[in-house]
């Protein structure tokens, strides 16, 4: 049956383009923004959750997930679509620890992730993937934030944002970006980034935090080290008071 | 504006659309019946609308709610063929868990596992999206009274209440309504709520025999459709409350 698409669906058009791929981007582009914010101690991720419906138990919808204990990972786009790559990249972490013994770095496992996603941009009868990740780690080297597209293309940044919002809310982190900021600034600031984009009352039910280094530290391995975790109602609470 | 084959199959229009996957959700509007779900304190409802188009058909065999597990089960809305193939993979998925796990499936799970095979759906060009959306509900001893809905598109989401099908916007409107004071209803008000969302946006009364109502509760977890009697035990209750 699916022997009849053994061609790729992404082919180049005459001036050298990968449509499917721009029209992946497209997809993106219109998804809910998500920032990530790397600071001298720590990272973190954050991400708008936009729910149609006052009927929707919002409870049940996680963006912002970890993959392992020192990687975690937002997305802006197509939900569904991220789903199966936070699947494969657990278990892709799973599977280095299984040889090595320790979960891999952030650096290892993005590229697997990326592999992925550009399997799906040339493999026959498939779509790329509508999702660009922020996947924010600690690991030997310190902390370490790449974004993900989807093309598979990846690099490393000390702040970025994607989604619709994503041109103002870079200008926005330019100005207020500087390399010695701390875990609890770099939250701040992710915050104020978030609200300039943001329609209706931001809420801590609105907005979904994940942070890693700094305070977010826990016992795994044999030792105290950094451990990606999402704030709390009570703690995002706090943190837009002071805002307020 | 589209570009190719994007309106045939499963890839990206130039905006970043999935045409097909939209085309999937008309299909279910066109069904030509409404589903309603409510999730209250301690249990969880599902009604729908029973159409019989010909008389000779035999009512007993036409039904749009399936049982899943014994504590699972699920209203479909959209073409009954696809359902009917949903459901059929649905019960293998959970019949798979228990062998393996050696307990019953939750529903979020549950709902998950149909929302992946959704999604593949969505990105491989041979398989089309299926026309149709499954209502899940069931009873969890560790979360409560869970109602989850599963779209063509791979999205799925746990619901305080939703609808689904011909009707779905002005039911879901009613429900809001209903529910913006977050009150914590009872067995019997939920199956009343159910109920009367879709005669108010279907304006109609209905006969015990024009819908089907399933239900899961704390005291009996497992998954069950109402008989006739019960559900003209319910409608004389709305009834006699006006």
């Amino acid at each position: 049956m699916s022997d009849r698409y053994s061609f790729s669906l992404t082919t180049f058009s005459p001036s050298g383009k990968l449509v499917q791929i721009e029209y992946a981007l497209n997809a993106v582009a219109q998804g809910v923004t998500s920032i990530g914010i790397k600071a001298t101690n720590g990272i973190v991720i954050a991400t708008e959750k936009k729910t149609a419906s006052p009927l929707i138990d919002d409870s049940s919808l996680e963006k912002v997930a970890n993959v392992c204990p020192n990687i975690g990972i937002v997305y802006s786009g197509m939900g569904p679509d991220f789903r199966v790559l936070l699947a494969k990249a657990r278990k892709s972490a799973q599977k280095y620890k299984r040889v090595y013994n320790e979960y891999p770095p952030t650096g290892i496992l993005v590229k697997e992730v990326a592999s992925v996603m550009q399997e799906f941009t040339q493999s026959g009868g498939v779509r790329p993937f509508g999702v660009s990740l922020l996947i924010a780690g600690y690991d030997e080297t310190g902390p370490a934030l790449y974004q993900v597209d989807p093309s598979g293309s990846y690099w490393a940044w000390k702040a970025s944002a994607i989604g619709k919002n994503m041109v103002n809310a870079k200008t926005f982190l330019e100005k207020r970006y500087n390399d010695d900021m701390e875990l609890e600034d770099a939250v701040h600031t992710s915050i104020l980034t978030l609200k300039e984009g943001f329609e209706g009352q931001m809420t801590e039910n609105s907005i979904e935090i994940g942070i890693i280094g700094g305070e977010a530290t826990g016992f795994t391995e044999g030792k105290q080290q950094p451990f990606f975790r999402k704030l709390t109602p009570s703690e995002v609470k706090d943190y837009l008071a002071n805002i307020a | 504006s589209s570009a190719g084959y994007d309106r045939h199959i499963t890839i990206f229009s130039p905006e970043g659309r999935l045409y097909q996957v939209e085309y999937a959700f008309k299909a279910i509007s066109n069904s030509g019946i409404t589903t309603v779900g409510v999730r209250g304190q301690d249990s969880v409802v599902i009604v729908t609308q029973k159409k019989i188009p010909d008389k000779l058909l035999d009512p007993s065999t036409v039904t749009h709610i399936f049982q899943l597990t014994p504590y699972v089960g699920c209203v479909m809305t959209g073409l009954i063929a696809d359902a009917r193939a949903q459901v059929t993979r649905a019960r293998q998925e959970a019949a798979d868990f228990r062998y393996k796990f050696g307990y019953e499936i939750s529903t979020d799970m549950l709902a998950k596992r149909v929302a992946n095979i959704n999604q593949v759906y969505t990105q491989h060009a041979a398989m089309r999206p299926l026309g149709v959306s499954m209502i899940l509900i069931g009873y969890d001893e560790e979360r409560g009274p869970q109602l989850f809905k599963c779209d063509p598109a791979g999205y799925y989401v746990g619901y305080k209440a939703t609808a689904a099908g011909a009707k779905q916007q002005e039911s879901l409107n009613h429900l809001e309504k209903k529910l913006k004071k977050d009150p914590n209803l009872n067995f019997e008000d939920t199956v009343e709520l159910a109920i009367n969302t879709l005669s108010s946006v279907l304006s109609a009364d209905f006969k015990a025999t024009e819908i089907e109502v399933a239900i899961v509760t704390r005291e009996d977890p497992k998954f069950r459709t109402l008989s006739v009697a019960e559900i003209e035990a319910h409608l004389q209750r709305i009834v006699e409350k006006d």
